[in-house]
């Protein structure tokens, strides 16, 4: 796909969320409410003497913030595969001429786009002045930052995209989509930072991509990770962008000969 | 005509089978993972060893009774849905195993959905259209132009999809299915719930499109004034097996002495043992279509009969349409014996 057919659906989508956003203030209270609750409950649980892995209190609640900031702006419509095979509308994107993967990408950066824009970072620069925020910004550190965002974000897609194409095979996919929202709110890192995670958890960590989405573009962007641990980090995501790239062509090419186009 | 010493047709239809397995899904998580290694499944064959070949610039009419495959056929041939057997060509191209080649040599509509982008102006969705068709500006003026003037765009482009009527929708599809001037046009239902001023404006554009563009047409209707208008050849289905393929007019001259009788009875009537040179081919209610084979002698006698003997309300007599023929196809149980006459009659 060219970047003028990629630039037009990313568009598209992006204006589409504009008009479908009455909700939009309720959107914003919503994000500010869990950065809320969450850096208050951080505050209690130090005010109680718990010991939170390595963070301070400060870096705890900037931790938060970035976390849930990221996971805002990372809102991506994650029904609409599952959608268009029930409906059988998925034949209209079939009979163009375009790669099904580059345009659900394209839409859901136009997507993503409106959110950061519209919510995500309103809510940063509110938050910042609001909680006194000192997050260390160096270049390095947003360098490495935005590298390890643009991994996210893709393994967060194509995580969306792998648990959509379950659709091609069972009609039922809500029951799939509750495990990943399960898993993601567990191990992603907007909630709780993995380190504070016990030993015996790290297998479910490392053997899963969760924690590269949001902790990681995270930790790295606040500097609670060292530039040798991020370093890592980031070679760590790049293994999971090019595992789940490889899982979702794989997918694709399994599914789309048994995809059975409803309707008509 | 000349013809070449290879013969390519441009669409190809070789033994194409489709079986849809349906099995029993159950509730939640275990119910759809059980679904997965069910072992209770129910086959379904949508459509049965097809075969037919098309050539370039024909205009070919593709009917046959809810559910028979019609729908199944264009989805294979338009490259989105994978045969459980048999193959497909079109323009050379296998259009499920290549399909974004395929589909930059096709237009299609399903007239059950549409091609645009529900909530945006008409003519966005055909800008979006051009850039993913790859359409030079130039070329995408002249055709608009074009499709304008022939589906009377004119003051829809600005609308939202979502604010279009039926008909004004339909012809925005069809206008957005041919942007890039596709070789081969797959239309499923285009006129489906149009009213007759918008289907005759349908069907004089497609007419004109086969005509002077050459487009390949593949068209499925349920409407027989379409294909009685529309297509020199008319494909006949019938529980996902061809029954009939030939020219339309042929179809008529199988009946050229037979006339129909339209019968309005005051109550119903099973059957009419007492005239059996009328021969019932079709109950609606109180209606009744019968056929009259040897033409018109011997008619006014058969109809005085049938007047005197049944409690007839109202009759008009009238020469078999392909509406009629095709009935009596599709209801093989009553009427193949008659048809299977009729054809030894034509030879
Ligand atoms: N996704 C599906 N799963 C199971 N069976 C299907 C599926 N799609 C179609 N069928 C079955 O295949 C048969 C052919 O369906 P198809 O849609 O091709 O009919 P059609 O000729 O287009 O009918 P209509 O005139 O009603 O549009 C029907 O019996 C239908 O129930
Ligand atoms: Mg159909």
């Amino acid at each position: 796909m060219n970047h003028t057919v990629f630039g037009k659906f990313a568009a598209v989508s992006f204006q589409k969320e504009i008009t479908y956003r009455f909700d939009y203030f309720m959107a914003v209270l919503n994000g500010f409410l869990y950065i809320f609750i969450f850096t208050a409950l951080w505050r209690a649980l130090y005010a109680q003497g718990a010991s939170v892995g390595n963070f301070t209190a400060a870096s705890l609640t900037g931790y938060a913030v970035v976390a849930m900031v990221i996971r805002i702006s990372f809102s991506m419509d994650d029904t609409t595969i599952a959608q268009k095979v029930r409906d059988g509308s998925i034949a209209t994107d079939l009979i163009r001429p375009v790669s099904f993967f580059m345009m659900n990408l394209a839409q859901c950066i136009g997507f993503s786009a409106f959110h950061t824009a519209a919510r995500g970072v309103p809510i940063l620069i509110f938050s910042i002045f609001l909680f006194k925020l000192n997050i260390p910004f160096t270049a390095q550190g947003m360098a490495f930052g935005a590298l390890s965002l643009v991994m996210g974000y893709l393994i967060l897609f194509m995580l969306n995209y792998l648990f959509g194409l379950i659709a091609f095979w069972v009609i039922e996919v809500f029951p799939f989509q509750l495990m990943k929202y399960g898993l993601l709110n567990l191990l992603g890192g907007s909630v709780i930072p993995v380190d504070l995670f016990p030993p015996f958890m790290k297998p479910f960590l490392t053997l899963l991509p969760f924690q590269h989405i949001f902790y990681t573009p995270a930790a790295i962007l606040v500097g609670h990770a060292t530039p040798e641990r991020a370093l890592i980090m980031l070679g760590e995501q790049a293994v999971w962008v090019f595992i789940m790239g490889a899982a979702s062509l794989l997918a694709w090419n399994a599914g789309k000969d048994r995809l059975v186009i409803q309707g008509g | 005509m000349r013809y070449h010493l290879v013969m390519a047709y441009t669409i190809e239809a070789q033994n194409l089978v489709k079986t849809f397995t349906v099995n029993e899904s159950g509730k939640g998580l275990l119910g759809a993972v059980k679904a997965l290694f069910s072992t209770k499944k129910r086959i379904i064959h949508a459509v049965e060893n097809i075969s037919f070949n098309i050539g370039q610039g024909e205009f070919a009419g593709y009917v046959g009774e809810n559910g028979a495959g019609k729908s199944t056929t264009i989805k294979m041939l338009t490259g989105i849905l994978v045969p459980s057997g048999g193959v497909a060509r079109v323009n050379g191209v296998v259009p499920y195993e290549n399909r974004r080649e395929n589909s930059k040599n096709i237009g299609v509509v399903f007239g059950q959905r549409t091609q645009l982008w529900w909530d945006l102006p008409v003519r966005e969705s055909f800008e979006i259209l051009r850039v993913i068709y790859r359409v030079s500006k130039g070329d995408f003026d002249a055709s608009m132009a074009h499709l304008s003037k022939g589906l009377g765009l004119d003051g829809l482009l600005e609308m939202p999809v979502r604010k279009l009527s039926l008909g004004q929708r339909m012809r925005c599809d069809i206008a957005a299915s041919l942007i890039h001037r596709p070789a081969v046009l797959f239309l499923d239902e285009p006129t489906i719930g149009l009213d007759v001023l918008a289907k005759e404006n349908i069907r004089s554009f497609l007419r004109e499109l086969n005509a002077k563009d050459g487009t390949t047409i593949i068209l499925t209707t349920h409407d027989m004034n379409d294909i009685e208008q529309l297509c020199k050849r008319i494909i006949i289905l019938d529980k996902g097996r061809i029954v009939h393929d030939g020219p339309t007019d042929e179809l008529k001259k199988k009946f050229p002495h037979d006339k129909i009788i339209e019968v309005d009875f005051e109550r119903e009537v099973a059957a009419l043992p007492l005239v059996p040179e009328l021969e019932p081919i079709r109950r609606d209610g109180k209606k009744m279509w019968l056929r009259h084979a040897n033409g018109s002698s011997g008619l006014a006698l058969a109809i005085g009969k049938l007047a005197s003997l049944y409690p007839v309300k109202d009759l008009s007599v009238r020469e078999p349409s392909v509406e009629l023929i095709v009935r009596s196809i599709y209801e093989k149980t009553a009427a193949l014996p008659a048809f299977a006459q009729g054809e030894k009659a034509a030879e």
